[in-house]
């Protein structure tokens, strides 16, 4: 395999890996898998954004004459230790894990192409520093670095945030320098340069839309890892604070009723699950779908 | 480090390109593991609270005087540049000098090692799990490509690389500990009831490797060497373990080689849900009990490992690969 890349990177230095925008939505309906990953996805995010208005009880609403109840037509996933109905919980946080996920990912995307594309354009001390800080990043375990500084920090919402920002935008920032500059050598960027048009305009009409789609395929394929990393450090009482509900949270609070009550177990395992299978479909069909290098 | 740097000198004698491509590794990691000494250090200063205060009642010190903890303060350099505190936090570091244990008053570097054998052995056992599993389900699949244990394959991979190793270590405990009476809900270590969560560990990875391994062997069986092979009629099976495996293994080795990362790290969280007594419980314990000192070594510790364990699969690729030997020509 070695042999053979970097030959056909030779040969056709112009691959644009930008599908036309046009036919994305059809070829990704083609993907079996992508119409599962999308359909699990849609109906994850929908029962996340109508959940305030499906959740039959306030979710943070005690009712201490029906603690730890197992599933019952009124509760359909049980209650927990301060009878609240867990479906209502499960539902409220899913919609702060999931929003939580977005808004790590997409803070990391943007950080990502901003700094990438700098260090790709602006080349010498600029790029050196940046891709050092990028190497050092990259060597240590996202999730060992995120533990160690919202460990320090102090656990919370803002700080979960940006210890998982700091430890995640790394690679995103990689691998936007290096379609940068493996863009700057396309002959329709040179073509561009003698033309006499202005970076600017080059950079918005002929790169970015490139990188903006390598790093959405990185940015799907990266949500379920992102998802598993909320609910695990939430589940380690690093993240997301009590008496709000998340799925990783409302874990660790079930295992205090491991062996009584399991049902409160399974509540937040099997969203968490959907979830990430369904990111995952995702992200594997876009792949696919974006990027022909890989399809062949 | 010296052990390292002492094993390319003979290689280098044989191979002037291979030489320069180790040394260049060897310094690409050394410049590594600076970065990462920074962000260690850096996370002290970030962290909330006089660490001169923490220190005096680690060291036994109960209600210290003002004056006590100034001079702690004017020992520690607290008051001098940060420029200065970082390097000479580097020279006590590089000399095994990673400050006191808050809680336990005890060098942070004893308390870790004295931690670390139990982490390796979760994770060593949990590497060989998921090397076994990855090499089984990546030559079934390709064994039997489009026939039933290649469907079986590609579908519990594509649910095992989504099934997060937490949650697999809190269904296990429930429903495999609780429920069936098979190992222990407070493991404490020993070597018997390492499965479990080495297993849960592995699983992602595992699931994740055979996709890697099925879709190398696929390509290998579709090359001409392998056509060849055939040809002068050695059978399928040969040409797989013989021809193919030796040559999607290469991929397989780096993808190894970067997981052993997430495999560390992940190790951290398994080890707090089977209360395996290696260095993630114990830093949980430090975060909780604000002792950063433990967090910082930690980090320090987990990413020498990850620099060590990804320059020792490079040069094993080095090694193997007669490619990379011929000085990176391609």
């Amino acid at each position: 395999m070695s042999l053979e890349t970097p030959l056909l990177q030779q040969a056709q230095p112009a691959t644009t890996p930008v599908a036309p925008p046009r036919g994305l939505w059809a070829r990704l309906l083609r993907h079996r898998e992508a119409k599962l990953g999308l359909g699990l996805a849609l109906l994850l995010i929908g029962l996340a954004l109508l959940g305030p208005l499906l959740a039959p009880f306030a979710p943070d609403a005690p009712n201490f004459r029906a603690k730890l109840e197992a599933p019952s037509a009124e509760h359909w996933l049980g209650t927990d230790q301060s009878g609240r109905d867990q479906l209502s919980r499960v539902l409220d946080a899913g919609r702060r894990t999931l929003g939580t996920a977005l808004l790590v990912l997409g803070a990391v995307f943007i950080i990502g192409l901003v700094l990438g594309t700098i260090a790709g354009m602006a080349g010498g001390l600029v790029d050196v520093l940046l891709m050092r800080v990028v190497d050092v990043l990259m060597a240590l375990p996202s999730i060992v670095l995120a533990i160690a500084i919202v460990g320090v920090l102090g656990p919370g919402f803002q700080n979960l945030v940006l210890a998982l920002v700091i430890s995640w935008w790394a690679y995103y920032a990689r691998l936007a320098r290096s379609y940068v500059l493996n863009a700057r050598q396309r002959p329709d960027v040179i073509a561009a340069r003698l033309a006499g048009i202005g970076w600017g305009r080059i950079m918005v009409g002929h790169v970015l839309p490139g990188v903006a789609a390598q790093l959405l395929i990185v940015a799907t394929l990266d949500l379920g890892s992102m998802i598993a990393a909320i609910a695990g450090l939430s589940f380690l009482g690093l993240g997301v604070q009590p008496p709000a509900a998340e799925w990783g949270a409302m874990l660790a609070d079930s295992r205090l009723y491991f062996t009584l009550a399991p049902w409160l177990l399974l509540g937040p395992v099997v969203p968490i699950f959907l979830a990430v299978i369904a990111a995952n479909l995702l992200g594997n069909a876009l792949r696919d779908t974006l990027d022909p290098g890989r399809l062949r | 480090m010296s052990a390292l740097a002492a094993q390319p000198d003979s290689k280098m004698a044989r191979a002037m390109p291979v030489a320069r491509a180790v040394g260049g590794r060897l310094l690409q990691a050394l410049l590594t593991v600076l970065g990462i000494s920074v962000i260690t250090w850096a996370l002290l200063p970030l962290a909330p609270g006089d660490p001169a205060l923490s220190l005096l009642e680690a060291r036994g010190v109960k209600d210290p005087t003002a004056q006590q903890v100034a001079a702690l303060r004017d020992e520690l350099g607290l008051d001098r540049p940060l420029l200065v505190q970082y390097v000479e936090w580097l020279g006590r570091a590089v000399r095994g000098d990673l400050s006191l244990s808050y809680k336990t008053g005890q060098p942070v570097l004893e308390e870790l090692g004295k931690r670390l054998p139990a982490t390796l052995f979760l994770a060593g056992t949990s590497l060989l799990i998921a090397l076994a599993l990855a090499v089984t389900g990546g030559l079934l699949g390709a064994a039997y490509h489009e026939r039933w244990p290649d469907q079986l394959v590609r579908l519990l991979t594509q649910v095992g690389v989504s099934a997060p190793a937490f949650l697999l270590g809190l269904l296990a405990l429930r429903f495999v500990v609780v429920e069936l009476g098979i190992g222990k809900v407070l493991s404490g270590g020993q070597w018997q009831y390492v499965l479990l969560p080495a297993l849960c560990l592995a699983v992602s990875r595992a699931a994740d490797w055979a996709q890697l391994l099925r879709a190398s062997l696929l390509e290998a069986m579709g090359a001409n060497y392998t056509l060849v092979a055939s040809a002068r009629g050695a059978t399928k099976l040969r040409v797989l373990w013989r021809y193919a495996l030796p040559n999607a293994a290469l991929p397989l080795l780096t993808a190894v080689g970067v997981g052993i990362g997430g495999l560390i790290g992940g190790s951290a969280i398994i080890e707090a849900i089977f209360t395996w007594p290696g260095i993630g419980s114990f830093v949980f314990a430090a975060i909780s009990a604000r002792d950063f000192p433990v967090v910082q070594g930690f980090v320090a510790l987990i990413g020498l490992s990850y620099v060590t364990a990804s320059l020792l699969i490079d040069l094993l690729a080095v090694a193997l690969d007669p490619r990379l030997r011929a000085g990176g020509a391609a």
